[in-house]
């Protein structure tokens, strides 16, 4: 393993049935890089739900748009990016959810960060979010 | 999704198999909300053959929640899955949603 860069990449078009191929390739991903069952669920629903806002949000529910997931890793981190190339992250218009009052949507980023260590995003680029998903690894 | 709905002591009983995502929350939406609509709002879903819930689908769950509450009912869950369960903690549904270890005694609460 090495952590210089994505050993496999999923491209996926933005139609939310290719949600489930995406979990498909992911736990395969993630089963070559030896990571615990436990843990391939929670990072399927971090990357889905990710995948999910690109489909939503970055490009308001149209399909045929591409997404590109990338996963690598040593044995300290793991590391996802998910890549759209729809409206960029806005992170003034994005507001927590509140849980007590027991909200319909909005929920997405909320469980992202529920089962990885690191998220941030970038989007200097020309078009769309790079988001990077990290999660740290535990020492045997 | 494959999603069976039945009845049984005056309780509807929906259950759904397969991945309650994005992709599928549209087909668990329009099911519960033609249910309600026509007046069966003592609703049961059974989890158990779902492995996998997303924003999406609990969306659509607390979505039909509120409306079979308000027209005098409610969606009673069972069966949770231990990963599927761990969303419902993480997000607090657990507390505010009503959930049964099995089938039997999501319908049996009902009275």
């Amino acid at each position: 393993m090495r952590d210089g860069g994505p050993e496999g990449t999923f491209v996926l078009t933005s139609e939310p049935q290719h949600l489930a191929r995406l979990r498909d390739w992911l736990r395969g991903e993630l089963t070559r890089l030896k990571v615990e069952n436990q843990e391939q669920f929670g990072l399927q629903v971090a990357v889905g739900e990710i995948c999910s806002n690109s489909i939503r949000h970055a490009y308001a529910g149209l399909g045929g748009k591409p997404i590109h997931v990338s996963v690598w890793g040593n044995e300290d981190r793991l590391v996802i990016e998910v890549r759209d190339f729809g409206k960029k992250f806005d992170p003034e218009a994005y507001r927590p959810p509140d849980l007590e009052a027991v909200p319909e949507g909005g929920i997405g980023l909320h469980l992202v960060r529920q089962f990885v260590d690191e998220l941030s995003y970038d989007v200097t680029q020309e078009q769309g979010t790079r988001w990077i998903l990290v999660k740290h690894r535990r020492r045997e | 999704m494959e999603i069976q709905v039945t009845q049984t002591q005056g309780v509807t009983v929906v259950v759904p198999t397969g991945d309650l995502d994005m992709g599928a929350a549209d087909q668990v939406r329009r099911v519960l909300t033609e249910l309600i609509d026509k007046g069966q709002v003592k609703l049961v879903m059974d989890l158990g053959g779902v492995g996998y819930i997303d924003s999406s689908g609990l969306g659509t769950l607390v979505a039909a929640m509120k409306q079979a509450r308000a027209a005098g009912g409610n969606l009673k869950l069972c069966a949770l899955q231990d990963d599927v369960r761990s969303i419902f903690e993480m997000t607090r549904l657990i507390k505010v949603m009503s959930v049964h270890a099995t089938r039997q005694e999501a319908v049996a609460s009902w009275g």
